[in-house]
């Protein structure tokens, strides 16, 4: 019992990092109708930026955290810019879009092996690796910051969606870009803030995931599992999302823990197809007919 | 005259919006009908429900006398119904020919072994595809441009390209949707000689949403008039003119 | 032939099969995949089995590679094919990391260390026959009625429907024909390098294939020809600025999309009479200008 508990523990805190990128991941996908393949890229930045904030440029970590959010930020905006904008305004078909998220994805993560090598970093130990102990469960204090920052980001993002002006643009942008733009949204500044929110969550989850494993130039493969986080969840949906992550995270570690750690990364896909066969529409995904 | 389509209490439902309520009406085999409303009256979204775009929320549909409510889009046009859309949607990157050429398909039965290695009934029906797609567009008028790229035609030509690849699949009921948008009068004048040559060439029935009211009084041997969603009236053109809700809706009672 | 350009020619043959697969689903019915290095590492698998457990005959590992990758194409596309959205795209991802760490942890077939011993079957010979006959299906493939429905899709899919295309079903075929190329190429791939290790079938596999794909021009099998030699040949030539390579190919990527996206050659068949047609477009493009030039003076 204790054990599982144990389990719940860490996979509700890798849950919630793998939340953040599957938010950002959803958040794009809502407004733009396309999987950006270079949320992986953005991630593996947000890592970068952290990891040399805090080693060459010896900030202390809230400093370097800061950095690297708002560096991915601005790189997700830039993306989009370059890569996806000049398709936007000409209404080219989705295929384009996803192929050319494919090249920036390929471009940044080959930038980095090619500038700056493809060797593994680790970050330096800011947290320890002590934990708190709560009856039977220890919490790794890395674990528990993961688990507090990424709940605090998720709920700030939700106010923001749901208080702000332009929180209510974004959700107006998602059900329909075209109705939205006759109503007055200005939606290019929609696209631009959607952009740097994901980017932003990107960030930090690079973080967490260079901080708990290392830093490596195809560490964005990672957001593999956001995809299948949000699929599970339910395409396009952000609160599906979060619970798709947070239960995919809890999987694997349950899986990892009494199975084998070797079937940690396969769990996802056999969700992933389990979902599709069965229940495409994920847990709180709803089907809604294209205007014709 | 029977009727080739029947439409009884169809209803559709977005969200809590009814965009199609209760909807009763008839087409006339062999006959020109038109649909018209103000904008919003539902008039696209029947045509997307008749076509199985939609999923009806209630009612039904039926085609010469079979239960059609439902079917998938692409074996209406097997069943004898194709249609065009308001937003004009061609297959844009590809010729005017090959446009109505792929629309031939039903035409042929070769199968897939036929097509990779060119096997003898695929030569000889594909000769026939290719004859009847040109046939097309010699009577469509369109046979000199048959090279040009479908997206870089002047829009009057567009919408007659929508229309030539919708009689490709050899209909006998046409579904069009404002084919008239966005056209001058000249052109306009024209369309509507077109469809009435169509009807009687081809020997079909034409369903038609329009917002002219010239084309479609002129046109029109049956009229369906929708407002929100409910059928306000149904006639010929002389009873729907004369018909006070009708002349409410669309002076500005109805908004 | 030094036994070193025969080999790159050998590996730009057995890319080209895979790329034509890929050319159909992508520049023909307009659908993305992530996963064709799954397909590939099926193929090999398949064909390797064959050929080394069963001592059967090369060209049946060959038939066994296509039919196993098109079957498992067939399921991935029975579950997503329907679906609206990227449901496809994912799933060809997950598909093709999945089938990596199975064949990683599954220690029969050599696990992630590999699988050594596979007999020297593939020569050029049989590559350039292959090469042959999947240019010819392909083509013949896309000039019928079959190829012409999947254009359609690719172009506007509820048009094709409502002019009585079953989209689900083109699609389908697209991807089921698409995969058993790939398959053919990953049995040639393990048969040539008589190992195969499920790291050769990663997704930069998959990206390399796609990225032939759209330099060569989607909708166009003669770019994909030509994609498929230089690009492999290319690399072997740069092998100093491979660091780079792929930064480049990231950047022109995207730049193919957004200045030219139907690549070099996109939607253009190099033929005999395309080219003739082109020379005849160009001669009367440059009468018509010499007219005006003389009207113009003309009117002066
Ligand atoms: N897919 C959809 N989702 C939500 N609402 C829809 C959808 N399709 C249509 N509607 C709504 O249904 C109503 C009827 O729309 P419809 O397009 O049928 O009108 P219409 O009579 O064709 O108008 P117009 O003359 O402008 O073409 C509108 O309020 C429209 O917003
Ligand atoms: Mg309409």
């Amino acid at each position: 019992m204790a054990q599982f508990l144990q389990q719940m523990v860490n996979g509700l805190s890798i849950g919630s990092v793998y939340a953040l990128m599957a938010v950002g991941y959803s958040l794009v996908y809502s407004i733009m109708n396309f999987s950006n393949f270079a949320h992986g890229g953005v991630i593996m930045f947000g890592a970068y930026f952290g990891f040399f904030a805090m080693t060459q440029l010896k900030l202390p970590f809230p400093a370097a955290f800061a950095v690297a959010f708002v560096g991915t930020a601005v790189l997700a905006v830039v993306i989009e810019r370059i890569a996806y904008k000049p398709l936007r305004e000409r209404n080219a078909p989705f295929l384009y879009f996803i192929i050319s998220a494919m090249g920036a994805s390929i471009f940044l993560e080959n930038i980095i092996i090619a500038t700056i090598g493809p060797t593994f970093r680790t970050y330096p130990d800011v947290f320890g690796r002590t934990s708190i102990s709560l009856g039977s469960v220890a919490i790794g204090r890395l674990d528990l910051i993961m688990f507090v920052i990424s709940a605090v980001c998720l709920a700030g993002l939700v106010l923001f969606i749901e208080k702000t002006k332009i929180g209510r643009a974004i959700q107006a942008s998602a059900y329909n870009m075209k109705a939205a733009a006759l109503m007055g949204v200005n939606t290019d500044r929609v696209v631009m803030i959607v952009f740097a929110l994901g980017g932003m969550l990107a960030g930090i989850a690079g973080v967490f995931f260079g901080m708990k494993y290392t830093v490596y130039p195809q560490i964005g493969n990672i957001t593999t599992k956001s995809f299948v986080a949000a699929v599970f969840g339910g395409l396009g949906s952000l609160p599906g999302a979060v619970l798709g992550s947070v239960l995919l995270g809890i999987i694997e570690t349950l899986v990892a823990g009494y199975l084998s750690s070797q079937f940690r990364d396969l769990i996802a896909f056999v969700i992933l197809i389990g979902v599709l066969v069965f229940r495409p529409t994920g847990i709180m995904g709803k089907t809604t007919e294209d205007k014709a | 005259m029977s009727d080739i389509l029947q439409v009884r209490g169809l209803t559709k439902r977005f969200g809590g919006l009814a965009a199609v309520n209760e909807v009763d009406f008839n087409v006339r085999e062999g006959g020109i009908s038109g649909l018209i409303g103000p904008n919003g009256a539902g008039k696209t979204t029947i045509f997307n429900l008749i076509t199985g775009v939609y999923k009806v929320t209630s009612g039904s549909v039926s085609f010469e006398g079979k239960d059609i409510t439902d079917t998938e889009p692409y074996r209406i046009a097997d069943i004898g119904i194709t249609r065009t859309f308001q937003n004009i949607r061609l297959f844009k990157n590809l010729t005017v020919f090959d446009n109505v050429l792929t629309a031939c398909h039903a035409s042929a039965s070769y199968n897939l072994a036929d097509s990779l290695l060119r096997l003898p009934r695929f030569r000889r029906e594909e000769k026939t595809l290719k004859e009847k797609a040109l046939e097309l567009l010699s009577i469509l008028g369109l046979a000199d441009r048959k090279d040009a790229i479908a997206n870089g035609l002047p829009y009057g030509l567009q919408r007659r390209l929508e229309i030539t690849r919708a009689l490709a699949l050899d209909p006998r009921l046409l579904l069009l949707d404002e084919p008239a948008a966005g056209m001058n009068p000249d052109e306009t004048e024209q369309l509507m000689r077109l469809i009435g040559d169509i009807r009687n060439r081809f020997k079909l029935s034409v369903l038609v949403i329009e917002h002219h009211m010239d084309l479609v009084m002129g046109l029109c041997e049956h009229i369906v008039v929708l407002n929100f969603g409910q059928k306000l009236a149904d006639g010929t053109p002389d009873a729907i003119r004369g018909d006070k809700r009708v002349v409410e809706a669309y002076l500005g009672g109805g908004e | 032939m030094s036994s070193y350009l025969e080999g790159i020619i050998m590996l730009s043959g057995i890319n080209l099969i895979a790329v034509l697969g890929l050319s159909l689903l992508t520049g023909f019915a307009g659908l993305f995949s992530f996963g064709h290095a799954g397909f590939m590492a099926i193929g090999a698998y398949s064909a390797a089995i064959c050929t080394t457990i069963f001592k059967l005959p090369f060209f049946v590992g060959i038939a066994a590679a296509a039919a196993a990758a098109a079957g498992a194409s067939w399921l991935i596309g029975r579950a997503t094919l329907r679906l609206k959205g990227d449901y496809f795209c994912i799933a060809t991802l997950g598909f093709g990391e999945a089938i990596r760490l199975i064949l990683d942890n599954f220690q029969g077939l050599g696990g992630a260390r590999g699988w050594p011993g596979i007999p020297p079957h593939t020569t050029l010979v049989n590559i350039l026959i292959l090469d042959v006959i999947g240019v010819v299906l392909l083509a013949n493939l896309v000039r019928s009625r079959h190829g012409r429905n999947m254009i359609a899709v690719r172009e506007e899919e509820l048009a094709a429907q409502v002019a009585g295309i079953n989209t689900f079903k083109y699609k389908m075929l697209a991807l089921v024909v698409s995969a058993a190329y790939a398959g053919v190429a990953g049995a040639l791939l393990g048969h040539y390098m008589t190992f195969i290790q499920p790291k050769m079938f990663s997704m930069v596999k998959s990206t390399e294939l796609t990225i032939i794909v759209i330099f060569g021009g989607l909708g166009s099998i003669s770019g994909s020809v030509l994609g498929a030699v230089v690009l492999t040949f290319l690399p072997e030539l740069l092998r100093a600025v491979d660091k780079w390579r792929l930064v480049v190919y990231g950047l022109a990527v995207i730049g193919i999309m957004i200045g030219r996206p139907r690549g070099l050659m996109g939607g253009f068949e190099l033929t005999p009479k395309s080219v003739r047609a082109h020379f005849a477009r160009l001669r009367e493009a440059k009468a018509a200008r010499a007219d005006q030039a003389a009207e113009e003076k003309g009117g002066l």
